[in-house]
């Protein structure tokens, strides 16, 4: 079981959301569920394409999950930390060529349909191979989907393909669309894109731009008596302080991914029917990371990044900006993966004499000013967060007598200043830890990715020796190895600083008391909702 | 009436010119802009150097700026706006779809900075320089001080979250299938703070115009023959002195148009309206130049229109207007 | 003069706002030297309660006074260099225009009309999103919607002057008929112009915390429309975070209202509010 308690003080903002709900009974899971009801959740932005086989991300999959399945989806307790969804088992064989599923049978589409593997077949090979975009890495050597029967496929790889690398990318990235409807068409332009028709238990109702999404209870859901809720409406509220206004008049009853700022929190857990959950985002690791462009002489100095990570207080850094609500990281691997991560690596503590001894000793003395140098430092506006995080560096970096200029760019000014045009010389970014190093932190660290490519190593930063661990670990069959070879990747990391890891996070849901059966799975706020009720 | 028709048709000309300069400006000001519609796309979906690639070629957006210029030009003249890559629909569905609630938000808020602005600057100037007058005018002069957002913040705790008489956000009822009277009134209820928002702070405009024009009416010959008859004060500031001085409000109305519209930007993102104003910054966010433009030119549009029944509205009130009337 | 302009109660209190402000923007770094976006104490200490920070600090425990000093500099600096900027442009245009006559000036009215056609906060918002938020960019984001009004007074005045005796003097000695315009027009219609500084000084501070209050300041500049913003995450928890920058934003908006009128006031200029 992975470690959820974040920090203490987060361990004490949910006891104190605890404590104020007593009222109500806290172990919902005793009482008998109860059917119906309207659950209103905030929703921040309204992703356009709600297409989940193209778009694995989580502002889709907060939406469209609960109407399109996956093959399998994460749990706390089962076996590989997999439940099953659409899929009822899944095998490797030992040569890595090839994995056998077996699908659920008796399962329908919206539309009334049945659902069979020549499904998961076509969404396998004509939509998560050539136009997801993380399953253009996982499945880059899917060859063939076969099907002896309507209820088994069979994925048939071209090179061998780590079973782990597979299961671990199942609840994000196997996600499965009708092929009666997308056959023969425009996949990417195909209107089911924005109302999608899955197999799940809620099916898309109503779309109102600026307003809301509608989804609707699916009476044919395969799974007996559920779904409870007879409707999910998402408001969307783009304001950051409409939610917990929304949640405080009772006009919503949920607000995932930490719609309510993280400074609210103490004082929303202590208003009468509202609890702070900070559990059912394990699997949705955000990791805080200072990215570097290599090109810079003076970044290209090992000393240089070393002093930099020193200059960070860490601490102060999950204590004031992220309020407790998260903790330090020691390396690109975040300390809640179950299965890669090593806390045995080079660690930088905050030490600001140290990291000016580096700074000297690199040959960059101050000048008359107290400045040795001068750099473009660019947050990254998706989260609050990152910018506060981005002003504290400007500070800390000031301390050492480096002057950062801050850049304030909106998003597609960000990912063009830095993916494309590597005008910065350090950036923050927050991404996305999904369980599996291959389709999450490698791709930071890794040299010969063509310009352009978002969330990607775009700081010129080239590493034979961490290429061929990457490289290896992609095609090593051994679970026990291919782990082992990661967490040599991890010090490597830690040790070379192509990046620096500062702090790892995952988000906080604010609900009524009434909404029950919230959080019951690592990535709660994605997944299907089937047995999420409403008590009276 | 051909004197009113003459002003109508004078105008339109004008105003396609006008426009013209509105569109190919705004056209070269957001091309201008780092990263564009398939950056930011990737921003909230993700992607990688082959999706980027292909999108930015089924966007068109590999084209040669001036093609797309001539493009989008040549569009226009059949009135078509375009198509919204972050929508996936013609921006004139979706600009046409968010325009009644920023028109219903905008003249509700003029209506009640107009109405009870002139109504108290008829009572700051019925005695001008009384302490009435001064504190009438300087508290409106300090609501006109307020930054917008910051009304709004406060409004919403007080009367949404506080005291829950009025709802935090939206134009209606969520998916509540209100339809006709029941779905107005919804409506209405929703749009009690954003318009107060918004109509409070320009209330100062109308009540200060009110008010010195009356003094300025008060000094007039024909006020002091009416005082001079023995006519009630009363009727004297109703009937004469603000009947008067209302006039210039009139044209008022017309060049707040814009600032209105602008103002209500930030409103509607503070109430989450779906208008307008939120649909610019989705756009902007989204780098969707053709739909930033869309929206820039509908709100020209509006404005254009906004003036010319202000003009009309004024040649009618007043018959002097129009006859030889400035070219500017 | 002087004894006209304070004859008001209203402008010798928007006189003594400007007066205070103004020390507080040249005090600033003497009082508050270095950054005041360093990091001086514990974050989210309320006001009054530790005399080295009497204001408190915010959420990553940066002084609040020291801020609200430092951003009275910068939303006076956007203010001037937006009225200024769009006085200068306004008066070049206007003067062009009215002076040229014909098609220039028919040219660039409807050039004006455009302008004027676009909400400003909208032309604003987008062209601080493409061009990068910097307080230089904020400026022109400003100005560039606030030289309509100075550009149509300045026509209307020299399309009156332009028929007067002097400006006939300097056509027959033969000067050039742009050194006409600037230096023998432009200089007598420029008072009515200057009038409508003090509106689009206090304009100019407003649209800055708008468009702060979107996300689209200079994060390297205290403002107090930055500081509202940022405040406003916490609205709740810490609401004087939010509540000193808006009633500093309140007052000196205020302030230059007051001080303007009374200076238009006295210089018998009777314009609207417009």
């Amino acid at each position: 079981m992975p470690d959820f308690s974040l920090s203490r003080r987060s361990l004490l903002a949910s006891s104190a959301a605890l404590m104020a709900s007593t009222a109500l009974p806290r172990f919902a899971w005793a009482q008998t569920p109860k059917a119906g009801g309207r659950l209103v959740v905030a929703a921040d932005s309204e992703p356009r394409n709600l297409n989940p086989a193209i778009v694995a991300s989580n502002g889709v999959f907060f939406v469209s999950s609960k109407v399109i399945e996956t093959l399998a989806e994460a749990d706390y307790t089962a076996k590989d930390q997999l439940a099953p969804r659409l899929a009822t088992s899944w095998e490797g064989a030992a040569d890595g060529r090839s994995v056998t599923f077996k699908l659920r049978e008796g399962v329908t589409w919206h539309d009334g349909k049945p659902f069979t593997a020549a499904d998961v077949a076509f969404s396998a090979l004509e939509v998560w191979k050539p136009l997801q975009n993380l399953g253009r890495t996982v499945f880059k050597d899917l060859e063939a989907v076969e099907t002896p029967d309507d209820h088994t496929a069979v994925f048939k790889f071209s090179k061998p393909t780590p079973f782990q690398l597979v299961r671990n990318a199942l609840p994000a990235l196997s996600s499965v669309v009708p092929k009666h409807l997308y056959e023969g068409t425009r996949i990417e332009e195909n209107p089911a894109n924005n109302a999608p028709v899955g197999t799940g238990p809620f099916k898309f109702a109503e779309y109102k731009a600026g307003q809301y999404y509608r989804l609707e209870k699916n009476p044919a859901y395969w799974e007996k008596d559920q779904p409870y809720l007879d409707e999910i409406i998402y408001q969307v509220l783009p304001d950051r302080t409409s939610a917990a206004n929304a949640l405080e008049a009772g006009e919503i009853q949920l607000a995932a991914f930490s719609a309510v700022p993280l400074a609210d929190l103490e004082r929303i857990s202590k208003v009468p029917g509202l609890t702070v959950v900070t559990k059912g985002y394990e699997g949705l690791t955000y990791q805080l990371v200072v990215e570097i462009n290599h090109r810079r002489k003076e970044l290209a100095n090992l000393k240089v990044r070393q002093a930099i990570a020193h200059a960070i207080d860490k601490n102060f850094v999950v204590k004031t900006v992220f309020l407790g609500y998260a903790h330090a990281a020691t390396g690109p691997v975040p300390a809640n993966d179950p299965q890669f991560y090593t806390p045995d690596v080079e660690t930088y503590p905050f030490d600001v004499a140290k990291a000016n001894a580096l700074l000297d000793a690199a040959g960059y003395k101050k000048g008359a000013d107290g400045t040795r140098f001068s750099l473009r430092l660019l947050p990254a506006p998706y989260f609050n967060e990152t910018k506060q995080f981005g002003d504290y560096l400007r500070q800390a970096l000031a301390a050492v007598g480096i002057d950062a200029q801050l850049v304030n760019n909106d998003s597609a000014a960000h990912i063009k200043a830095v993916y494309t045009d590597h005008a910065f010389d350090l950036a923050v970014g927050p991404p996305v830890f999904r369980g599996d190093p291959a389709i999450s932190t490698t791709i930071l660290v890794q040299s010969g990715i063509p310009d352009g490519v978002p969330f990607s190593n775009q700081g010129g930063y080239k590493n034979a020796e961490i290429d061929a661990i990457i490289e290896k670990a992609s095609e090593e069959l051994d679970a026990e190895k291919r782990t082992e070879l990661y967490r040599e990747f991890q010090k490597k990391v830690a040790a070379d600083l192509p990046l620096i890891n500062v702090a790892e996070w995952s988000f906080t849901s604010v609900a009524s008391d009434k909404v029950r059966n919230i959080a019951n799975n690592p990535r709660w706020a994605v997944s299907n909702w089937a047995d999420t009720w409403l008590a009276e | 009436m051909t004197r009113t028709l003459r002003l109508v048709r004078r105008r339109l000309v004008g105003s396609v010119f006008v426009l013209l300069i509105v569109v190919v400006g705004s056209f070269l000001m957001l091309e201008a802009a780092p990263g564009d519609a398939v950056d930011a796309y990737v921003v909230s979906m993700g992607g990688d150097a082959g999706l980027v690639e292909a999108l930015r070629h089924s966007w068109g957006l590999d084209q040669s700026i001036w093609t797309r210029l001539a493009n989008y030009l040549w569009a226009l003249l059949h009135l078509d706006l375009g198509w919204s890559v972050t929508f996936s629909r013609p921006i004139r569905d979706v600009v046409l779809e968010r325009l009644p609630n920023t028109l219903l938000l905008m003249g509700s808020a003029t209506a009640l900075s107009f109405f009870l602005g002139s109504a108290l600057g008829i009572v700051a100037g019925a005695r001008p320089g009384s302490l009435r007058d001064r504190l009438l005018s300087t508290g409106s002069l300090a609501l006109y001080a307020v930054p917008s957002f910051w009304l709004a913040l406060v409004l919403v705790i007080v009367f949404a979250v506080d005291l829950r008489w009025l709802p935090i956000a939206g134009i209606e009822t969520i998916a509540s299938n209100k339809t006709g009277l029941a779905r107005a009134a919804d409506i209405a209820w929703h749009l009690v703070l954003p318009v107060s928002a918004l109509g409070f702070i320009y209330l100062a405009l109308y009540l200060r115009m009110m008010r010195a024009g009356m003094a300025e009416v008060w000094r007039q010959d024909f006020i002091l023959a009416a005082r001079a008859r023995g006519l009630p004060r009363r009727r004297i500031v109703l009937a004469h002195v603000a009947r008067n001085a209302l006039l210039p409000l009139v044209t008022m109305l017309g060049l707040q148009s814009a600032q209105m519209l602008g103002g209500s930007v930030v409103i509607e993102s503070v109430f989450s309206v779906p208008g307008l104003g939120r649909l610019a910054q989705e756009a902007v966010a989204g780098r969707d130049t053709p739909l930033l433009l869309g929206i820039i030119l509908v709100s020209a549009v509006t404005v254009v229109l906004i003036n010319l029944a202000v003009d009309i509205a004024y040649a009618l009130l007043d018959p002097r207007v129009g006859a030889n009337e400035a070219t500017a | 003069m002087r004894g006209r302009f304070l004859q008001t109660p209203e402008a010798m209190a928007g006189t003594a706002i400007l007066v205070l402000l103004a020390t507080m923007a040249l005090a600033a770094p003497l009082i508050f030297p270095g950054d005041p976006l360093r990091i001086a104490g514990p974050a989210l200490v309320p006001p009054f309660q530790d005399w080295t920070l009497p204001l408190g600090t915010d959420r990553l425990g940066r002084d609040v006074l020291a801020e609200l000093f430092h951003g009275a500099r910068t939303s006076l600096v956007v203010g001037l260099a937006a009225a200024a900027a769009s006085l200068a442009v306004g008066a070049v245009i206007g003067t062009l225009a009215g002076f040229a006559g014909g098609l220039a000036d028919e040219a660039l009215m409807r050039l004006t009309d455009a302008f004027q056609t676009v909400p400003g906060f909208l032309l604003a918002l987008a062209f601080v999103s493409i061009v990068g938020p910097s307080l230089s960019v904020v400026v022109m984001a400003i100005a560039l919607s606030a030289w309509t009004g100075p550009a149509r007074i300045a026509r209307a005045e020299v399309l009156s002057i332009r028929e007067r005796d002097f400006v006939a003097g300097a056509r027959v000695v033969g000067m050039h008929p742009l050194e006409i315009a600037f230096r023998e027009v432009l200089p007598n219609a420029l008072p009515p112009v200057l009038a409508l500084s003090s509106i689009i000084v206090a304009q100019a501070i407003l649209i800055e915390a708008a468009l702060s209050f979107l996300g689209l300041g200079d994060p390297n500049r205290v403002t107090w429309g930055g500081m509202v913003a940022e405040g406003r995450t916490v609205l709740r928890t810490a609401p004087f975070l939010s509540i000193v920058p808006g009633i500093a934003l309140v007052v000196t908006v205020l302030g230059v209202y007051l001080a303007g009128e009374g200076a238009v006031e006295s210089a018998a200029v009777k314009k609207g509010l417009s």
